[in-house]
């Protein structure tokens, strides 16, 4: 360097630092293209969108596609406004999915008899005990007896299903969804409106009151229509109707986010007006794969047109919501005791940290080796100790499949659950000890308050990944095609990734660009709806965070 | 509590309030339990049934065998096929996804701007987020149809014999492979990579070094093991990645290539043979245990044991590069902070 003083800076060539620039760039969108471009495919085949007319095309480009993109080119510069409506899109569709995974456990699976037993002796009592606790801070037996219910209440519920399937057949189905779900939305709608939207007293018991009256004045005009029964009518007010409206008033709260409620009128003033047009111009509908039809009939590996992925949907339904009780349980149990209570320091200290790294570890495993795992403890065992045998639970059994899964998210649940209560600073828990709080005073109080947004959203995340797992399933020895839905615990399961499994080998073209493709659109789309709502609440929640 | 007199009762409701303490830390400790059951379990349940099997069939005849086939007499239980297979479909996704994965990380680290960074990252976590069935899928209606449809315009246009993919073939597997492993190499790198202080920046810019020279003689070298753990990582997912390949690469296991010797002693396998497998179906041992777990069998036959025997070396290989990968960034934490 010191002998290059006569020269001037000498220029230094940017075509290399340009060119790998944009290489790497190229190289980032690689994956996010190819990925772009295999959903594009696969939603234009579920769509059947290729027998479309192009006059269908045109009246949909001018009646929905221009306003959507006349909405994002104002929207792109209003944050707030992009936040409205990505909130209220996303509680759209986690309240479709909700309603329909309710009407599937509650109605479907459960009935009126089995759903009303459990909500005498195990739901009903925990929830009461829980409010109760809110209001009453002092109760501290509250957490107790909510645990004393989860254990006893299912004994109880075991010996008394006789009476509370006499009472639930005189009350009648839509009478015990309307006692066991329309009556608790109420007071929920009651603490949502005077707690989190101040609405006034009166307003809020307005609502409360309105609601169950809602309920019943919308019977005559539900039994006009075949396809909702009045049992599913309670369930789609309470599920649909409370998240949607409590997102919705919130909205219509902000002034500034008032645009927002652009995107869903657009939406769906766009479908109609665009049916209309199709209507009138008599343009050529495309014929869907993916419609009513498909969402509701079994299976079929010879006939394209009949063939459904209903027993698929009910089956997953059913595990996810198996999987959810079991590993937030355990999942969030095994993390606040590692964060909370485990030794740091010392000998024990060292086991403390050896766990963790299994845990770590455990994540690594790949999943069919749980597969394997849930085949050596669930199905293929015998142990006898004493008067107590055990013989696993059966080959390909709801019970057998929904451990299995839990076992292989739970590592990925109480990792994101520890990183959730680490980010609680440690001033708060100073705080509570200071004010003479006990240690459980304190996770009840301070630290799982703060950190549940986080665990709520790590574990929707993990719940995601199960609805999609597939090879754990085949080892445990499900049956790949089911033409009937599981009927209990007990039953056979079926999920959809395993529909689509079975379907992938079948060689005839209106399988493979059609069934199939429904199939995975359908599965994608629950997931795309799973992973907006944990989206909306992490965002809600860094919002709040300081 | 408040009107309770002028002395503080400080020793409150103590008993009660024990009892409640232990009683949630027990029930909790018992749930942090579980997972360290779990982990007994899988190695309970994969050697004791491991160890009958290699009674029956001798551990060095399992590990050397060329041949495997479980249900077809005469029945032989080589897991070198499999190895075989998993390997091929290991370095092909390899092959596409590493240079990829590293390259994001560097542009995400190095170059992109905020706003474009927070648009991609939450993009390339999709990639792992779909289900594993669905790129299967993809592999098997869209890509190998596609990929034949290049092929025969290469063939026909340069006059090459390339062969055309069978409808099970390696090469769709090892891309939709590649696809789902990106955004763990990315992810990984790209953390350990903006965790290079930036002091070390500077003092490359100060030498007069271009941000090319930066990001490839300084940034990449210092955060290398970060970039080794992410590369051993995602060919750890890789090899444990069942549903994609059970579909895209179908169930027969790749034949073994003969062994050639060169100068009398060297032996090697001809680079065209290996490459031609990519052609054919690719069994790999995770498709091996689906298949077999799939056919009746009766618990307790020497088929159903080979499936623990399968899933011992799986999990031995993952476990062994996940605890390196670990071991490795945690050399690389200590280094820099």
């Amino acid at each position: 360097m010191a002998t290059q003083s006569e020269t001037a800076f000498g220029s230094v060539s940017r075509v290399k630092g340009t060119v790998f620039k944009y290489l790497a760039f190229a190289a980032s969108l690689a994956g996010i293209l190819a990925l772009a471009v295999l959903l594009a495919y696969v939603a234009w085949d579920a769509l059947g969108l290729e027998t479309a007319g192009t006059s269908w095309y045109l009246s949909y480009t001018v009646t929905l596609l221009v306003p959507l993109l006349g909405f994002s080119a104002y929207a792109r510069r209003r944050p707030e406004v992009t936040a409205g409506a990505f909130e209220l899109v996303a509680m759209t569709l986690g309240g479709v999915m909700l309603t329909v995974a309710t009407v599937i456990l509650l109605l479907v699976i459960a009935g009126p008899a089995v759903w009303l037993t459990a909500f005498v002796f195990v739901v009903g009592p925990v929830l009461g005990l829980y409010v109760y606790g809110q209001y009453n801070r002092e109760a501290t037996w509250v957490g107790i007896a909510m645990l004393m219910f989860l254990v006893v209440g299912p004994f109880a519920a075991w010996f008394l299903f006789p009476f509370v399937a006499l009472a639930a057949a005189l009350v009648g189905g839509p009478g015990v969804y309307f006692l066991s779900l329309v009556v608790p939305a109420a007071g929920m709608a009651f603490y949502l409106a005077s707690q989190r939207l101040d609405l006034s007293r009166r307003a809020s018991l307005g609502i409360a009151a309105g609601l169950p009256v809602l309920a019943i004045a919308g019977v005559p005009v539900v039994d006009t229509i075949p396809q909702i029964a009045r049992s599913v009518w309670l369930t789609i007010l309470v599920m649909f109707g409370i998240p949607v409206g409590f997102t919705a008033v919130n909205t219509a709260k902000q002034r500034e986010r008032w645009a927002a409620f652009a995107l869903p009128a657009i939406l769906v003033g766009g479908f109609l007006v665009g049916e209309a047009l199709v209507g009138a111009l008599g343009a050529t509908q495309p014929q869907a794969w993916l419609d009513w039809q498909y969402l509701t009939s079994p299976p079929s590996t010879f006939d394209a047109e009949a063939a459904g992925l209903y027993p698929a949907i009910i089956g997953s339904v059913f595990l996810i919501a198996l999987v959810s009780v079991f590993t937030f349980v355990f999942g969030v149990g095994t993390a606040l005791y590692l964060e909370e209570y485990a030794p740091s320091s010392g000998p024990l200290g060292t086991l403390t940290r050896l766990v963790n790294v299994n845990i770590s570890n455990l994540a690594g495993v790949p999943s069919v080796v749980y597969g394997l795992l849930g085949l050596g403890i669930f199905v293929n065992v015998q142990a006898n100790l004493g008067p107590l045998s055990y013989g696993g639970f059966g080959v390909g059994t709801v019970l057998t499949g929904a451990l299995t899964l839990s076992l292989l998210i739970l590592p990925i649940v109480v990792i994101s659950a520890q990183e959730a209560i680490r980010s609680v600073p440690d001033s708060l828990r100073q705080a509570s000890y200071g004010m003479g709080a006990t240690r459980w005073q304190t996770i009840r109080n301070v630290v799982l308050p703060r950190s549940l947004p986080g665990i709520l959203t790590g574990t929707i995340l993990a719940l995601g990944r199960a609805i999609g797992e597939t090879a754990p399933l085949l080892v445990i020895g499900a049956a790949t095609t089911k033409f009937s839905p599981p009927g209990g615990l007990f039953g056979k399961l079926t999920a959809m990734p395993m529909q689509i499994y079975a379907w992938a080998f079948l060689p005839q073209d209106d399988f493979r660009y059609g069934v199939l493709a429904a199939g995975v659109v359908t599965l994608l789309i629950v997931l795309l709806s799973m992973n907006s709502v944990a989206i909306l609440v992490r965002n809600k929640y860094q919002q709040e965070a300081y | 509590m408040s009107n309770e007199g002028q002395t503080p009762d400080l020793s409150g409701d103590r008993g009660f309030r024990t009892v409640r303490e232990s009683t949630y830390k027990y029930a909790l400790a018992t749930c942090a339990v579980l997972s360290v059951l779990t982990t007994v379990g899988i190695i309970a349940v994969l050697v004791l049934d491991a160890v009958e099997f290699f009674s029956v069939i001798p551990p060095l005849d399992f590990l050397t065998g060329t041949t495997f086939s479980p249900s077809r007499e005469p029945v032989s239980f080589g897991v070198l096929p499999l190895v075989l297979g998993t390997m091929l479909i290991t370095l092909g996704a390899g092959v596409i996804a590493l240079p990829i994965g590293l390259l994001t990380a560097i542009y995400l680290s190095e170059y992109a701007s905020a706003r474009t960074r927070s648009v991609l990252k939450p993009m390339l976590e999709v990639l792992a987020g779909v289900p594993t069935v669905v790129y299967g899928y993809f592999a098997i209606v869209y890509i190998t149809p596609a990929l034949n449809t290049v092929i025969g315009g290469i063939n026909g246009t340069l006059g090459t014999q390339f062969p055309t993919l069978g409808l099970f073939n390696g090469l769709s597997a090892s891309i939709v492979v590649a696809i789902m492993i990106i955004p763990m190499v990315s992810s990984i790198s790209e953390d350990a990579m903006s965790s290079v202080p930036d002091s070390l920046r500077q003092a490359g810019y100060g030498l007069g070094a271009t941000k090319f020279n930066v990001s490839l003689r300084v940034v990449v070298p210092a955060a290398v093991s970060g970039i080794a753990s992410s590369f051993i990582l995602a060919i750890s997912r890789a090899i444990g990645e069942t549903m994609a390949v059970v579909i895209a690469a179908g169930t027969q296991p790749p034949d073994i290539p003969p062994v050639e010797t060169a100068f009398g002693i060297i032996p090697y396998m001809s680079p065209g043979a290996l490459l031609s497998l990519y052609s054919e179906s690719a069994a790999t041992m995770t498709v091996a245990i689906v298949n077999i777990s799939g056919s009746d069998i009766a618990g307790g036959s020497t088929a159903y044991q080979s499936l623990f025997a399968i899933g011992l070396t799986l999990f031995a290989i993952t476990l062994v590069m996940n605890v390196v990968s670990d071991l490795i960034a945690s050399r690389y934490r200590e280094e820099y902070e």
